[in-house]
């Protein structure tokens, strides 16, 4: 694992909305102006840029060319782009910064879920020639891994319902998220309430679904010299990994997250949570939260998605990066001195990255 | 930079085909991989990361691909990230593996970038789904106009970049278009595409993948076959259009070139180069290349052209893989041509190989002549003279 | 989806499975992209002018690429439709599903007279296709006000004329020399 710290010191979101006007790139000039104004720099003094965003999400080729308008590419800029949400555009990031050449790194992620269908869109998504002709959909897929959850007899769909309302109780409070009902609280009788909704994908309901949304994010990554010149509470990235699972949902035990698990340990999260505060997770379905609470080994006493999480607004592509902007905001305000951030890229938590964050020690 | 050195310590790539029917998209890619695995003496076990790069999704209609290639290339339990960068990606793909090891964060790391072409319609592809789509000889031949314009070159010079390349190809068994009996008289009569470029000056459209092992210092001590250190690297992007631009020579290929050079103390690239791979999809970006990345000055591009300087037994060669206008698998041909100037450092470049090459250039660029991503390999770490 | 040939007991011959594959995208023009809709029915080209650079695009985005600042309804003026061929070249159609072009035709970029940023794409009727050329002088060709619509105009992508402008014709005068337009070629 490389020796530097490597800081967070700017961040900027879009509020996510389920459907925009805007275009993707004056969502990430949104972000990105944002982020650079927080952490007081010129662009120019950014050495790296990388982003990320998905064709097939924004219905056309090479996305991510528009995009780059919003980063302030003249002059000519060192810059690259996954095909992945931006918190893998933060992890290559990262990785650059690294050689010790350049002092700052800006990273965002973008996507527009709203010109399409999720469901019709998601199957091409799998394996073209054994998955995608069955034409499942995410939350069918979400659905067959919650099934297995209760199976294996850890959960019951009460769980999953007080995953809901704490998250909406949460988003409800968030000026970025959507506002969601059922959001008032966390009685058994917001429970109840969505309890009595019927199934999307039984045992899932629309609560325990991520509702997809338009929206942008962006950071700006700074050595450590730099981030204590810029401000006196920096947020340093103590370790980030991320592991890859097979493909094919059948070869995997749907009601775990072992590669989340690995990459917790490559990331030096530590046991048993690692002593976080906050813990922000990009779980699609509450199932998944409840897995991935699991696999990082978070108590009763982590506070989970206090932005109320991806459950209440998704802006995919963004949405795994605005978890590692929400964990970074809440070590800055001193909510918590410790904090683990979480992303995923494919469907049912086949890729996952964990990332922790601290304040100065 | 270079935190710590990296070395190329594999390559591989497959049999560039216009439709590889024989395997599918996960042969594909595994077939290149294996070959660099073998290369590098290594095992799956032994790769600590893959990094995966392809041109756009809509190619082959398959939306993020690596997701479902990451099993057949060993990604479980491991690190994979899929990078896109238009038609530089196989070079960034790279660029980035590297750097995994450059910054201490990974002993092995295998880079594969691919296309199959003929699971799709790039056509298609390109224009969206929409009517009227010109392709990437569209969009480029303007420029290629305006360098003819501002540069006075004579219009053979572009069938002599598409004879010399096609030749060079007869002598690379990977190869796709194999045109024993090509000529000035043949590419000057063939049909006029994208005014001033004529089919012959164009690329193949092409199923491919290729694969590359970048190592530490440790494990190209431990491979079998020599390696070629990446001594620098460097990427560049700018604006696809805007008010005052030169697409003819974009500044962010000459700032590329400058970061490269300067990186690796190069100062007389035309000399202390050896051989260089250079993305050339029409033929008239050999000449615009050379002096997009200040090789040859204003208007000398050409003039190396016609003096033979870029043959493979030249003073300058060029492509002498036969490059992107034999090979096209449009993902891979970015990393194809820092693979192929890897080879060149080890001597085992094969028949194509160019005699004393100890330093050697790979280059890419995407986009509209926007992209770019360039490398500088040599056969020791002090190569550089 | 469809079989096309083959079986897969046929060693030399590989299954080829045609799936056809249809998504469809419901897009929402930005504000922008609206008011330059509009202007082109009403018979007029808007550009935004760069509070910072001054710069005139044709086709505004909303933000001056090159500042990276916004550029709001204030920012817009109008534009001549009138102007000069900066470059060009001449597209032999390639045969793909969706395309509807089967002759040889031009994709000139025009640059209009008080605009900083050329129009890629366009296409030059009134003179043989052969005899278009960089520094031609042009006009454009306007679709009778009844037959003006939201034609061509996405969210990927800006500029479109489509919907009011069928292409552009040779004015008659003579060419503008290269000096002039020399910084914005292609
Ligand atoms: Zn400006």
């Amino acid at each position: 694992m490389p020796a530097d710290d490597i800081a967070i010191v700017g961040w900027g979101q879009t509020p996510s909305v389920a459907s925009t006007d805007l275009t993707e790139p004056q969502l990430c000039l949104a972000a990105v102006n944002d982020a650079l104004a927080m952490a007081n720099i010129d662009r120019h003094a950014i050495g790296f840029t990388c982003s990320g965003s998905c064709d097939y999400l924004s219905g056309g080729p090479f996305v991510f060319i528009s995009n780059l308008e919003a980063a302030g590419a003249w002059p000519p800029i060192s810059e690259s782009h996954v095909e992945m949400d931006g918190a893998w555009a933060l992890y290559e990031a990262w990785v650059r910064i690294q050689h010790g050449d350049i002092d700052f790194a800006l990273v965002y992620g973008s996507g527009k879920s709203s010109p399409s269908d999720p469901a019709l869109l998601f199957p091409q998504q799998l394996d073209p020639y054994y998955l995608e002709p069955l034409g499942l959909d995410p939350a069918s897929l979400m659905g067959m891994q919650a099934r297995a959850l209760l199976d294996s007899g850890t959960a019951t769909e009460r769980d999953f319902a007080a995953v809901a309302a704490r998250s909406r109780r949460a988003g409800a409070a968030n000026p970025k998220a959507q506002t969601l009902p059922n959001g008032a609280g966390e009685s058994d009788l917001d429970i109840d309430a969505l309890l009595a909704a019927p199934y999307v994908r039984a045992p899932l309901r629309a609560h325990d679904l991520a509702p997809a949304a338009d929206g942008a994010a962006a950071v700006v990554l700074a050595t450590p010299a730099k981030a204590r010149e810029l401000t006196d509470h920096p947020v340093f990235i103590r370790g980030i990994d991320h592991r890859l699972e097979p493909h094919q949902p059948g070869v995997r035990d749907l009601a775990d997250s072992p590669s989340t698990r690995l990459a917790a340990q490559k990331a030096g999260l530590g046991a048993n949570g690692g002593g976080v505060g906050v813990a922000e997770l990009y779980a699609t379905s509450s199932a998944q939260e409840l897995i991935l609470r699991a696999a990082l080994g978070l108590g009763p006493d982590v506070s989970v998605n206090p932005s109320g999480g991806a459950l209440c607004s998704d802006p995919v592509m963004a949405t795994g990066l605005v978890r590692i902007i929400e964990a970074a905001q809440r070590v800055a305000d001193g909510t918590t001195r410790r904090a683990v951030a979480h992303a995923v890229n494919g469907q049912v938590l086949q890729h996952n990255l964990v990332c922790v964050l601290e304040g100065e020690r | 930079m270079s935190a710590r050195p990296v070395a190329v310590i594999g390559v591989g790539q497959t049999h560039h085909k216009k439709a590889r029917a024989d395997v599918s998209m996960i042969g594909l890619v595994r077939e290149a991989a294996e070959r660099a695995l073998a290369d590098a003496g290594c095992d799956w076990a032994d790769i600590d990361a893959v990094v995966l790069g392809k041109a756009p999704d809509a190619f082959e209609g398959v939306m993020q691909p690596e997701l479902f290639l990451a099993d057949a290339l060993g990604g479980a339990g491991k690190p994979m990230l899929r990078v896109h960068t238009a038609g530089s990606v196989g070079g960034s793909t790279f660029i980035y593996g590297s750097h995994l090891v450059n910054a201490g964060i990974h002993e092995r790391v295998l880079t594969v970038a691919w296309e199959k072409q003929s699971e799709g319609n790039a056509q298609w592809g390109l224009a969206g789904g929409r009517s009227g789509g010109i392709g990437a000889g569209g969009a480029f031949a303007p420029f290629i106009r305006k360098y003819i314009r501002d540069t006075d070159a004579p219009e053979y010079i572009g069938w002599m970049v598409a004879v010399k390349d096609r030749q060079n190809a007869l002598k690379n068994p990977y190869a796709h278009l194999k045109i024993a009996d090509i000529s000035i008289e043949k590419v000057k009569e063939s049909e006029m595409l994208w005014d001033p470029l004529r089919f012959l000056e164009s690329c193949p459209s092409s199923d491919g993948a290729c694969a590359m092992v970048v190592g530490s210092e440790a494990a190209a001590a431990a491979a079998p076959n020599p390696p070629a250190w990446v001594l620098g690297t460097a990427v560049r992007t700018e604006l696809s259009t805007f008010p005052g631009r030169d697409a003819t020579r974009p500044q962010a290929g000459v700032d590329c070139a400058h970061a490269l050079y300067d990186s690796v103390g190069i100062t007389n690239p035309r000399e202390q180069i050896d051989v260089a791979e250079l993305y050339v999809p029409f033929s008239w970006y050999e000449p615009m290349w050379l002096e997009g990345h200040d090789i040859a000055g204003p208007g000398e591009g050409w003039r190396m052209v016609d003096d033979g300087a870029t043959e493979i037994e030249g003073s300058f060669p060029v492509n002498p893989s036969g490059g992107v206008l034999s090979s096209n698998p449009i993902g891979a041909s970015g990393m194809l041509r820092m693979a192929e100037a890897a080879l060149q450092v080890r001597g085992l470049a094969g028949e194509h190989q160019v005699e004393g090459a100890h330093v050697s250039l790979g280059q890419a660029y995407g986009g509209n002549a926007q992209y770019f991503s360039m490398a500088i390999f040599g056969s020791t770490q002090d190569a550089v003279r | 989806m469809t079989t096309e040939k083959g079986s897969a007991s046929a060693a030399d011959e590989p299954m080829v499975v045609d799936d056809f594959v249809a998504l469809t995208y419901h897009d929402r023009l930005p504000p922008e992209t609206v008011r330059f809709a509009d202007g082109l029915i009403a018979g007029r080209i808007i550009g935004q002018r760069c509070p910072q650079c001054r710069r005139v695009y044709v086709g505004g985005k909303g933000f001056c690429a090159m500042c990276v600042v916004v550029m709001g309804p204030e920012s817009e003026i109008d534009v001549a439709d009138v102007g000069v061929v900066t470059g060009y070249t001449i597209i032999t159609p390639v045969r793909y599903y969706g395309q509807t072009k089967t002759e040889p035709f031009v994709y000139a970029s025009v640059l209009l007279d008080g605009a900083s940023s050329v129009l890629g794409g366009q296409e030059i009727t009134g003179i043989a296709i052969d005899a278009v050329r960089e520094g031609l002088r042009v006009r454009a060709v306007w679709k009778p006000p009844e037959a003006r619509n939201y034609e061509g105009h996405s969210t990927r992508g800006w500029g479109s004329l489509a919907g009011g402008i069928v292409g552009f014709e040779w004015t008659g005068e003579p060419d503008v020399p290269r000096e002039q337009y020399k910084e914005f070629a292609v």
